[in-house]
């Protein structure tokens, strides 16, 4: 059985199914990813988009300011430009940290800028999208509104939070 | 700091620098009518730079202390006790930082306005003249403290 063209059916056929094939590689090279930096805050595993973190500073001083609330424990001297610090801990709902003792994480989103205290960076990696899948519905506290998702990533949960949540979280 | 293009003539501004509780702070010395020496004896017209700038955590250890007379344009005194005055530095205003956006809102209602590093520290300049008019607001208004949460 041949078509018009003399092409055999099965020839028609195999064509398809290769063109159908190509298409399903297209989409697997082609699948969105994105990369995180994953730290751990209070024993914790979290993560930031890597789009929103700048750079990562060891432990270093940080200055007390008066008047400012419990989620600014100061300010950092940052190669002669001076940023302020928000103690992550306190929105996830734990124990403030020693800031002594703190790496710290520049974040920048949009106009947002500021040192987000962290414990230490466990691992910077892409992944794809489609890997974030919904939080867990029985995360609670102030930290579900700044949580994105969950990813996995050496056998643990780590949960993916929004600077831009965080950002809009702090009002000016 | 002058930007690119920026071709405005620096300001020159003499500080006194003082600590108290081991932060360290700098006021414009065009702010300063007097400095006495603290006599040890609690007054009305006097008070405590701590209590003034909000410390939390209650008491805060004066080693050296003594008092500023703070020209106020009327006729009220406007007397601050502060710590450790350490030295009058002359610098202009390409030395002052402003705070970082996140901090200045709550900064600025303690009449701290900008910050200049020096010799490995960080010091808060503080208007007195300014503080003691968000005073007079948050009196006149009965405010409570914002946190900036939204």
């Amino acid at each position: 059985m041949t078509t018009s063209d003399d092409r055999l059916k099965s020839e028609e056929l195999l064509d398809e199914i290769k063109r159908h094939y190509r298409a399903g590689e297209v989409v697997d090279v082609e699948e969105e990813r994105v990369k995180v930096v994953i730290f751990t805050s209070a024993a914790q595993r979290y993560a930031f988009y890597g789009s929103a973190i700048r750079e990562i500073l060891p432990a270093c001083e940080i200055w007390w300011v008066p008047g400012l609330p419990e989620y600014l424990p100061g300010l950092i001297n940052v190669r002669g430009d001076i940023e302020s610090v928000i103690d992550i801990r306190y929105f996830l709902g734990e124990e403030r940290a020693d800031p002594g003792t703190c790496h710290i994480a520049m974040a920048a989103w949009g106009a947002f800028h500021s040192g987000v205290m962290i414990d230490s960076i466990e691992d910077v990696v892409d992944i794809p999208v489609s890997a974030i899948e919904p939080p867990l519905s029985t995360l609670g506290g102030t930290a579900r509104d700044l949580v994105i998702g969950e990813i996995r990533h050496g056998g643990a949960t780590v949960t993916l939070l929004d600077m831009a949540k965080l950002a809009a979280k702090i009002t000016l | 700091m002058n930007g690119a293009g920026d071709t405005r003539a620096a300001i020159g501004l003499n500080l006194l620098l003082f600590s108290v509780g081991g932060v360290a702070f700098g006021v414009d010395a065009e702010q300063v009518e007097a400095t006495l020496s603290w006599e040890g004896a609690e007054r009305d017209d006097v008070t405590w730079f701590h209590r003034e700038l909000g410390y939390s955590g209650g008491a805060v250890a004066y080693r050296a202390p003594s008092v500023l007379v703070i020209r106020t344009g009327d006729s009220r005194d406007y007397r601050v006790v502060i710590d450790m005055m350490e030295d009058v530095a002359g610098i202009t205003s390409d030395d002052i930082h402003p705070f970082p956006p996140l901090v200045e809102p709550f900064a600025l209602r303690k009449g701290l306005w900008g910050i200049m590093a020096r010799g490995g520290r960080i010091i808060l300049l503080v208007d007195f003249q300014r503080l003691l008019r968000e005073r007079r607001d948050a009196d006149a208004h009965g405010e409570v403290a914002k946190d900036g949460i939204a």
